[in-house]
This record gives C-alpha cells, structure tokens and sequence, in this order.
C-alpha cells in the first residue's frame, strides 16, 4: 500500500497546487463472493474484485469529485485536475462557499473484529454448508420450493486528506439467509424467510453465521408457508399490532433513518429520492415518537452492518441520540451539513466503493429495546393482527404516509395468537405511528437487522445499513385496505 | 480490431475451460446535482468491468474484476474456471452461442462524450435563472456519459460498440405546495432544451396553488409519460421477461394469444427506435431485435437471453443483462405505441379526472396480480370540465397495472423517452379509468 500513500501525495499536492482550498483522496480495494442455491442446485457462483481511488476537493467554494479505477500516477494527477476543474465549474454559479464543521485529525487504523475471515474459507466448504440446508428443507418438506445464499464483502479503505488524517480500514461483512415458498392452486405462493427478507447480514465473519439457528428455524418456515396458502386474507380494519424485530427494523429505516438525513432535509435529494418533513426547527420540539422510543445513530456498534472505524470523511465512528424519549434531537449529518445546522457530526458520510462521493447514509439506526417479553407484547392485545417479516413497502417522498406489508400474520384474540392470515398491510403516517407505540421487546429479543441494498443519489449509491430492533406493539392501526 | 479486443482475445487464448466468454463495459460519466438553487455535487467517474464466464459441461463459473491489465484478466478467467470446477451441474445450462455482428450504433454523440463541466454548470445557471425569476427553488441533475461495450466469447463472437447519453432532470419547488417536474433524454447533448424544460417545470409549478386534499376512492387519472414509465418498468420486471416464463412467476404464464390490456395498448422492446438508439447488442454479444410484449392489448411475448431461450425453445432476444444478475433477461429499451390525440385534447376531453406527473416509490404488494402501492409526487393536480382546476395533495395508490391498462380510455399522440434504472422506455400519457386512489398523503 506504500504506491497508494505516494499516489494520495500526489492527488493533494496537486489539488493544492491548482487552488483547492480543501482535498482528500480514497482508494478502496474490495472483493466480493456470492453463493445462490435454489431447490438443489448452486445457481450462482461468483468472485468478483474492484478497486479504484476518488479525490473530492473544494475549490472556490465548491465541490467537485473526481474518480478511476485506473491506479497510476499519472490518472491520478489527471483526477485531481478534473476534480478542481469540476468544483470551479460549480463555483460559476453558487452564491455560498462550503464550510466544514472542524474534526479530529486522525491517523489511525481499524480492522472489523471478527473469528473466521470468510474469505479463508473454500468454496467448496460454503457450498457444502448450503447444501445441508437445502437437504434439512428436503427433510422438513419434500415439495416445497427453497433458496438460500451466502455473500460476503471485504474492503480495504486508504484515506488521506488535506487537513492531516491518513486512515487504514479493513472492513468486512457477512450475509446468509434462506425463503422457502409453497405453491397452491394456480398462481397462489406463500414463502417465508429468515432470519429476515433480507437475510442475516453483519459486520464479521463466519463465526456469525453459523451461530445462526437457521437449521432449528426450518420445520417452523415450511409449516408457515404451507399455513400461509391456505389461510384467508389479512381483514381489513383499524386493530392494535404486534410487528416482529426483523420488520421493525425496516420501518425505523424508512421512517427515521431517511426521515433523519440531512443532505434530504436540506433538499439535497428533492428532485430524486426526496426530501423530509423533520426540519430542523423541529429539534428538541418535535413529539417523533411516544415515551418508549429512543433512537441512536451507532456507527461503531459491534457487528452492525453499517459499522466502521471511520467514515468516508475522516471522522471517528460515533454514537448520537437521534431520538429521546420520544423527542427529535438529533441528525445523520456531514461535516458540511453539520456546520450548516450547527448539529453533532455523527460519522454517516458513506460511499458505494471509490467511484462515488460521499453521502449522508444510515450507519446503524438502532431503536433501543423495552422491557416486555414476545408474550406480554401480544398479551396485551385483545383483538389484533401480528405481522413478522417485510414483504413489501412505500413511504413518500416526505417520509410521512407509509406502506408496509409482511410475509406472515397471525390474529390475535383474547391475547393470544391464532389464525393465521395472509398478505397482512398496514398503512399510517410516521409521527402516528411511533406515537401509537406502547411496548418494545427485552433486550433478549433485540439485534441488529443488516439492510444490503439501501439506495439513494445521483448516481445512484447503494448503502449496507443496520437497524437495531426488537419486537413492537403499536395502537390503533389502519390494516388492509 | 481495436486493442480492448485484440487483449480480450489474447487472454481467452490462455483459458483452460471449455467455453469461455469475456465481456468489458467502460464507462466515463459526468454528473451535476442542484437543489435550492445551487450546485451542491459535481461528480466525474472512469470505470471498466471485466466479466468472464467460463463453462465446463454443465458447470458455469463467472468471476468479475476492474483491473484491466492482461494478466489481471487472464487471472480472472483461471478464477471462473476453478469455480466451475466446483460448481454443480446445471441440466439447463446452454452453452455460448457465436452471434453475428451487430448493426453499428447509432447512440453515439461526440459533442455528447465531450461535454464539458463549465456547460453543465452553465446550463444549470440557466434553470436556477428561471427558478429564481418565478420564486421556486431549482433541485435535479444533468448527466452526460459515454459507455463501451465490447463481448468476445471462445465461439467466435466479437462485438463491440459505444453509446452517448445526456440526462437532465428537474423539480421546480415553491409554496404551498407548488412543485412542477420536467425531465428529458437524447443521445445528442444538443437536443437537450434546457430553458424550455425549464420553463416547462416552471408552468407545472404554477398552474395552480392551494393544495386541496381529495378523498380516496376510485377516479379518472391521466398518467403522464413519466408515471406511465413508472408502470411500464415494474410489469417489466414482472412479466415481460423469459426468466418469469421460466419459473411460472410472470402474468405472461399461459396468456401469450390472449387479451390482457385495452386493445388500445401496445407494448414493444424496440431497441432501434431513433429516440432510444439503444445499445446494438446485450452482454452475450447477441444483437437486440424488436420484440412484440402486447399488441392491440393482446398477450404477444416476452424478452429472452441465451439460458433462458433455451429453457423454453425459443431463441434470445438479445436482452441478458450482466453477468452474474439474478434479474435474468430485461427489456431495456420498451416503446408504448402513441394514441391520436395531444395530451391538450387528453385534458380538455376529461370531465373530472387526477392529472398524475409521476410516482414515488411503487412497489408491489401482489406480483402475480400486478398490484402495487406508491405515492404520486411532483404536481398532482384536478381537472374538472377540461380544465385543470386544483393542485391536489399527493395520493397513495393501490392499483393493479394489468387493471389499469386495460382500463386506458385515451393515449396521447406525443411521447417522451424516459430514463429509469438503466432502462429506457419511449412512452405516451395516457388515461385510465377507474384508478384506485386510498388515501392522502
């Protein structure tokens, strides 16, 4: 890695040399496996590899950014020439100069803890772990249909800037996760997955995986999915409802993770993904949620898929309430944004790899657990709906008025589950959602949920983010249609 | 033959796999973001990607790298190959197929590749100009790239061509509401009127003020072309690919002769349309051709790569995506035939009708019965007695696509190219009845 210190130094020398006033240079090297099975069969099998740098630079005020995944000197140079070229062309027409809320320099280094590095492993070892799986759904269900994956990322990350940090990252994620699906009459399917829609996904190694209890979860999925077919549709009516971690997760990312950024609060994304109804006026005013909701930006949350040692910025992974007690407190910030709102930076800069620039991302989004078991969450329902695992969702483009629908659901009568239903929705708006929450699930029943394929910006960047969830029951919803 | 072809070559030379095929996408892009007004990202980025797939009997392994030196590559192939060797076998896997040479593209602008960032900027003044002028505030992109592509396999296909493109997309914001979008597409820069879609986002903008919230339930909405797009991209995705036929996933099972739209609805994937001037063949090296989807509203056909042509007898389509996706084949460059009448006559026929500019959002909630959910955004309005009368406060839908096209009343005779995840689709405004609106956002 010498060549890509003395490449940074060349990047930075010469955005000086042409009048940046600020500059950093980011060279990333990763590599990717995927394993898809499905019914018995290895679909895919594949090892890719990606490397490239980027130089960001303010010059006259303004951004520009400049990227290759040609790693020579002299593409370097030319980058950094382009990226200055580029932030003077912006500068043509803006009427306010970029500032940068301070950080701490840092030269430093950090390594995803984990036990088994995925990457030591064959492949022959991982196909021999999907095939088991897909031989134990055989066991549990001879006909139903099944498919299963394993993905794994490591990247190593070299930051350099102007202002003095010089950072080394190795991070490295995990992913496993299996749906079966059970076929009727006609067009009819009901599948289930696990441990969410997305899988497991998590900063670690293998170790996490097989700490999964996928095997003990298999004759459970099957059942459902075969329950599911022949179960009537969800009713449709306003009831209490129980949602399960996994789905929940996905709620707080849709409805507060994004809500919460403020590049899309300071209209950054208004002509694309949109912008958000929580202004920052709205800080230490704003009622998000009722008294159990308390929400961290965590970016340094062990196994969290949205962890680091550092952002895409330099600045020191970091824990900043979002959310207290039900009051809006904070934001996902940059350190642009930051000065701009006079908020905490909250280390949320993240890019898709080098070719990118920056953007304010979910880290991990954690909504702190309750005090209830699964039991008592249900318990307290006389005539509901419980719903676990995401199957489908909408949210516009203010992040208010919501869509989610879930895999499976449950009535709940007397506080106790029975009926099972099928293709249960529910529909409400943020601010009456979380204000509508009574109860969270134990710190036993909460974890960190991995979204893989979060996506935002122009060009369109995808993000690895963590929701940190458990079980919750919510009053008063709109189900069904 | 050029040198990216001449190195492809060499290094399949040194393959020890039965077939092998590698396929290199190079891409130089350049892209400017505003909102409230200023530039607030500036973007450029040089990239290339080298696929190789290697098949061994029954067995396919693909490896994927950027490096593009000729050792990198022939590393790449070696790792297929040793991935294939533990690959299971796939009784449906066909095999490459040598394919002709493609038809010359005719997408590739060179003031497009050439475009320079002080224009871009210069253009975007001229957008924040007119914003500034009517009291909105400007967000949105302007993009020009150039992309390469170049598929050579151990069969004797060699391919290789490139395309420009030029984007540019706006949201014209005010108060109370007021919100008016435009956006437009061109292989040549210079077709690209910025002030006239400017002014264009503008007028949305300020048609009317005040929004009014209408109560959910069923209505007349006229779909502009870029909520059209919207649909055309999810039934796409779930019918209109050979991978659907293939699994029984796609609503296309068992209707192909029959009437599943309003026989005013025709569907093509026609990637010689002059407007899209699509890439001349896909990532198998196989030339695109023009393929019937829905014609006069009757169930024609869907798009095929190689694996899946073969899975169902029929021959590829020239539409495989990347190797490696799991998408299967997709159709890229779609065409909705037009109707006969302007979109002025569209309106000023309506009695009462939800004039839609685009959705937010869509996703389904019941593939099999096409049924999604989303958000309208960007300039809702209501036209009573031909006339547009109200903006409206943004709805959600909960609709059934195959519903709504079988419920198109009228199709406008003008159309727009509509960019949307790396697809293009040539498309009209059109209007539908009985368009199932459940609440106000």
């Amino acid at each position: 890695m010498a060549d890509i210190e003395k490449m940074s130094r060349i990047a930075l020398r010469k955005a000086d040399s042409l009048g940046a006033e600020y500059a950093d240079f980011r060279y990333e090297e990763s590599y990717f496996e995927r394993l898809d099975f499905a019914d018995g069969t290895a679909e895919k099998l594949e090892q890719s590899t990606d490397r490239g740098f980027g130089i960001r630079v303010i010059a006259d005020g303004a951004w520009g950014f400049f990227s290759s995944s040609l790693v020579n000197p002299r593409e370097v140079s030319r980058a950094a020439e382009l990226a200055v070229a580029i932030a003077k062309a912006s500068a043509r027409i803006n009427k306010l100069v970029i500032r940068l809320a301070p950080k701490t320099i840092a030269r430093d280094s950090f390594r995803t803890p984990l036990k088994i590095d995925p990457f030591t492993m064959t492949i022959a070892q991982k196909l021999d772990y999907l095939r088991q799986l897909d031989d134990l759904v055989v066991k549990a269900d001879g006909s139903i249909s099944r498919e299963a994956f394993l993905d794994f990322k490591k990247t190593t990350k070299l930051y350099y800037d102007s202002e003095g940090s010089e950072i080394w990252q190795e991070l490295v994620q995990s992913g496993a996760g299996m749906t079966v699906t059970a076929a009727g009459q006609g067009r009819a399917r009901a599948s289930r997955s696990y441990p969410s829609n997305e899988g497991l996904f998590c900063s670690g190694g293998w170790e996490l995986i097989e700490s999964e209890p996928f095997a003990d979860n298999i004759p459970r999925l099957c059942e459902e999915a075969r329950a599911l077919l022949a179960a009537p549709e969800c009713p449709s009516k306003i009831c209490d409802i129980v949602l399960d971690g996994s789905h929940l997760g996905l709620v707080i990312h849709e409805s507060i993770g994004h809500a919460l950024e403020l590049d899309r609060v300071f209209g950054s994304e208004r002509n694309f993904s949109g912008a958000s109804f929580a202004t920052p006026d709205k800080i230490g005013k704003l009622k998000y949620g009722s008294e159990h909701i308390n929400v961290i930006c965590d970016s340094a949350a062990v196994t969290g898929l949205g962890s680091f040692g550092y952002d895409d910025e330099g600045v020191k992974a970091a824990s900043i309430p979002l959310i207290v007690n039900g009051i809006l407190t904070g934001y996902l910030s940059s350190r642009e944004t930051a000065d701009k709102a006079t908020v905490p930076l909250s280390a949320s800069m993240v890019a898709e790899g080098w070719g990118n620039i920056p953007l304010i991302r979910m880290t991990n989004t954690n909504l702190m657990p309750g005090r209830y078991t699964l039991d008592e969450l249900i318990g307290g329902v006389d005539d509901g709906i419980y719903m676990e695992t995401s199957s489908s969702w909408s949210i516009d483009d203010m992040r208010q008025n919501f869509q989610f629908g879930c895999q499976l659901g449950r009535l709940i009568e007397g506080g106790k589950l029975t009926t099972y239903v099928k293709n249960p929705t529910y529909t409400s708006s943020t601010i009456d959602f979380w204000n509508s929450c009574d109860g969270l699930g134990d710190a036993s029943l909460w974890r960190i949920w991995g979204t893989p394929n979060c996506g935002k910006g122009q060009p369109g960047q995808n993000a690895r983010t963590g929701q940190g969830a458990s079980p919750g029951r919510f009053r008063r919803i709109k189900v069904g249609r | 033959m050029s040198k990216v072809i001449d190195i492809l070559h060499k290094a399949i030379s040194k393959s020890l796999a039965e077939q092998t095929e590698l396929v290199r996408e190079a891409e130089e892009f350049f892209l400017t973001r505003f909102a409230e007004n200023v530039i607030h990202q500036n973007v450029g980025r040089s990239d290339s990607t080298i696929w190789c797939r290697v098949i061994n009997g029954k067995k396919m392994g693909i490896a994927r790298t950027n490096e593009l030196e000729y050792d990198s590559i022939v590393k790449t192939i070696r790792r297929a190959h040793e991935i294939s060797l533990v690959s299971q076998d796939d009784a449906q896997l066909a095999g490459f197929r040598k394919s002709p040479k493609g038809p010359p593209s005719k997408g590739y602008y060179e003031n497009t590749a050439s475009y320079p960032p002080a224009e871009r900027a210069d253009a975007v003044g001229k957008i924040v100009a007119i914003a500034e002028k009517n009291g909105l505030s400007a967000g949105g992109m302007f993009q020009t790239s150039v992309t390469n592509l170049a598929v050579v396999n151990s069969l004797g296909t060699i391919q290789e061509d490139r395309v420009a493109e030029a984007r540019l997309s706006m949201t014209l914001t005010g108060a109370e509401g007021r919100a008016g979008f435009a956006q437009a597409f061109s292989r040549d820069v210079g077709r690209i009127a910025v002030e006239e879609l400017a002014v264009a986002a503008c007028h949305k903008a300020d048609m009317v003020s005040e929004p009014m919230a209408l109560e959910p339930g069923k209505y007349t909405v006229l779909l502009d072309p870029e909520a059209v797009a919207d649909f055309l991209l999810f039934l796409g995705f779930l019918g209109f690919s050979g991978k659907g036929m293939v699994s029984k996933r796609s609503f296309m099972v068992d209707k192909i002769g029959s009437k599943i739209m309003s026989e005013l609805v025709s569907i093509y994937e026609d990637p010689e349309d002059v407007e899209m001037a699509y890439m001349p063949f896909d990532y198998e090296g196989v030339p695109r051709r023009k393929v019937a989807l829905v014609e006069n509203g009757i169930a024609k056909g869907v798009v095929y790569d190689n694996y899946y042509a073969s899975a169902m007898g029929a021959e590829s389509t020239g539409n495989a995506l990347q190797p490696g996706n799991s998408f299967g084949p997709y159709p890229k460059a779609m065409s909705m035939s037009p109707g006969n009448l302007p979109l002025a006559d569209l309106i000023s026929k309506a009695d009462r009708a939800i004039w839609i500019t685009h959705f937010w959002y869509l996703n389904y909630v019941n593939p099999m019965q096409t049924t999604v959910t989303g958000t309208t955004r960007d300039g809702t309005f209501l036209i009573e007695n031909g006339k547009v009368t109200r903006r409206l406060k943004d709805m959600r839908i909960l609709q059934s696509m195959l519903e709504a096209f079988n419920n198109v009343e009228a199709i406008s005779l003008e159309r727009r190219v509509v960019p949307k995840y790396g697809a293009l689709m040539r498309v009209p405004a059109v209007l539908i009845k009985d368009f199932n609106c459940t609440a106000v956002v």
